[in-house]
């Protein structure tokens, strides 16, 4: 029976059931009915597209993801994963991480490990006038100033400490928003550092306690949930025994990758979802159940001291030239302006014999314009960690005219 | 195996003996195809190795108004010496129909399991697709998107950042 003379039917028996006196639940109860018919009927005239069979949506999908590989027709991607819950499961199934594809997708993506293969060539751009810095992720290989905006960092100063906040807005960068990632913390002298991330970065992570956490009750949820902080690295700056005519030493330690993240078969934790700001964190009730081994104690403590199997980065040591009279490391390209701030970081083989996996480039950073630098970086490092740490080359005064 | 003589049949004339296959659409027409045109089909392929296509075999999912456009591209999918140029020039013309068409010729092309035509057809859906917002998607496909308050947030949060 077409759908309509059903309706026209269903309607008329309502109107009848009112004349006849009924109960007013019978007559509800038609009318509902009636509703529910017209609903479908319209579902019926609709386009079809909204069924189209999930292997042949899954095909046009595979299609996009392919063909939209660089930024910025990638957003098109980031689009299918926000029409409706089949497409987004099929996206997200679809996409690979950075580590394994070498592209940015979601905003996650910066917090994730780096691809394997080969650097992701960024670059960041420094405004002076409001003192915040600009992450981007290279559209072209070519060294230009064409990018697609990944993160945003903004210095606050403090009586004790400077703080860069780090956030996934560009204009928005402050520790309450819900765009809020991370921040880097330096010491008054600014020769130390500490990074922070705004959510656990492996399951089992603790927080410090400090001053400023409240223990919130379960029953309460604040709107805006102050973010969590969890120290995930320490960057240290020393002068070399050159003193201050020799560039500096840096030492990382990657609290929350473990050293064997390096090794053949090694994994770095990969976070899969951002916080919401809905989400309720209670920073000093100890609810994480404290995981065995790895890295879940991760207090601040003196550095230079070897946290159990963290990865410990170091820069590079350039070679004296002696015909150019400085400093030279080998950026192939990426750097083209000589500056204190240049540092090319691989892994240091603290407890164990060198081997190729300590020769690679994990992070290269250096000066090609006034305010611009490039940014490169790889496994088993994250965009938003190899953002911090550079961030903390801008700040440290270690060995600066 | 010794070849078959050609069934006999109104559509091939004695100059050129080309083994004709029958189709019946859902709505009862019967179309002709040129069995070098039906192998495009990894369905009907399978049909006739299996030697069940004497009959006019029957299409229960496809309308004969989408039929006749298949049969249409399997047979100058199958015609000796057209450059690529050309065809992809055909294949253009061949999907410039409404997206309701389009639609139905998607799933005739996966019920017959004809690579090209489902290759061109998915490749038309996915240029409908990109470059455009989630919400322009929405309105364009007539998709009802069902998501969580933490999922908006989340989607709105992505689409932001990704087309900031």
């Amino acid at each position: 029976m077409p759908i309509k003379s059903l309706i026209h039917d269903m309607r008329s028996r309502s109107s009848r059931a009112v004349h006849d006196g009924s109960a007013a639940a019978a007559a509800a109860a038609a009318e509902e009915a009636a509703a529910r018919a017209a609903a479908e009927a319209d579902c019926l005239s609709r386009s079809c597209w909204a069924n189209m069979p999930q292997e042949l949506l899954r095909e046009v999908l595979v299609k996009i993801e392919a063909s939209e590989g660089s930024w910025p027709s990638r957003k098109s991607v980031v689009a299918c994963a926000g029409v409706c819950r089949s497409w987004r499961h099929l996206v997200k199934e679809i996409v690979k991480v950075p580590e394994v594809s070498g592209i940015l997708t979601f905003p996650i993506s910066v917090k994730q490990p780096g691809p394997r293969e080969s650097l992701l060539q960024c670059f960041i751009k420094r405004n002076r006038s409001n003192q915040t810095y600009h992450l981007y992720v290279g559209l072209t290989n070519a060294l230009s100033d064409d990018g697609k905006f990944l993160l945003a960092a903004r210095k606050c100063r403090r009586p004790t400490c400077t703080d860069y906040v780090i956030s996934l807005h560009a204009d928005d960068v402050s520790k309450g928003s819900c765009t809020y990632v991370g921040k880097l913390r330096s010491n008054f002298l600014g020769t130390k550092f500490t990074i922070s991330d705004g959510q656990p970065p492996h399951p089992g992570a603790k927080m410090p306690k400090s001053r400023s956490t409240r223990l919130v009750s379960s029953k309460q949820v604040s709107p805006r949930a102050p973010a969590g902080n969890y120290p995930v690295a320490h960057i240290s700056y020393e002068l070399n025994v050159l003193g201050s005519r020799g560039p500096r030493r840096m030492h990382c330690t990657m609290d929350a990758i473990p050293a064997s993240a390096i090794e053949a078969g090694g994994v770095a934790p990969t976070q899969t979802e951002l916080p919401l700001s809905s989400v309720e964190f209670f920073p000093s009730l100890p609810f994480f159940r404290t995981k065995s081994n790895r890295v879940e104690s991760v207090s601040s403590g003196p550095l230079g001291s070897q946290k159990d199997g963290a990865l410990v980065l170091r820069n590079k040591a350039p070679r004296w030239h002696e015909q150019l009279q400085c400093w030279c490391l080998n950026f192939h390209g990426r750097v083209t302006v000589a500056s204190v701030k240049n540092f090319q970081l691989v892994a240091s083989p603290e407890n164990e014999p060198a081997g190729p996996q300590h020769e690679k480039i994990i992070l290269q950073f250096g000066k090609v314009g006034k305010d611009l630098f490039t940014m490169d970086y790889r496994y088993p490092i994250s965009a938003f960690q190899a953002f911090a740490i550079c961030l903390s080359s801008f700040d440290t005064k270690i060995a600066c005219e | 195996m010794s070849s078959s003589p050609p069934p006999s049949s109104a559509a091939a004339s004695p100059s050129c003996p080309k083994k004709m296959i029958a189709l019946r659409s859902s709505d009862g027409e019967t179309f002709e195809i040129e069995e070098a045109a039906a192998l495009q089909s990894k369905t009907l392929e399978n049909m006739i190795d299996e030697d069940c296509a004497g009959t006019p075999i029957p299409l229960p999912n496809v309308t004969g108004k989408i039929l006749a456009k298949v049969v249409e591209f399997c047979s100058k999918h199958a015609e000796p010496g057209v450059d690529d140029e050309s065809l992809r020039a055909w294949d253009a013309e061949f999907v410039n129909v409404e997206q309701a068409t389009v639609f139905d010729y998607i799933l005739a092309a996966n019920f017959l399991e004809i690579p090209t035509l489902l290759n061109l057809t998915c490749n038309v859906v996915a240029d409908m697709i990109r470059g455009k917002t989630p919400d322009e998607i929405r309105k364009f496909f007539n998709i009802k998107s069902i998501f969580s308050p933490e999922e908006e947030e989340e989607v709105r949060r992505e689409n932001h950042w990704a087309f900031e």
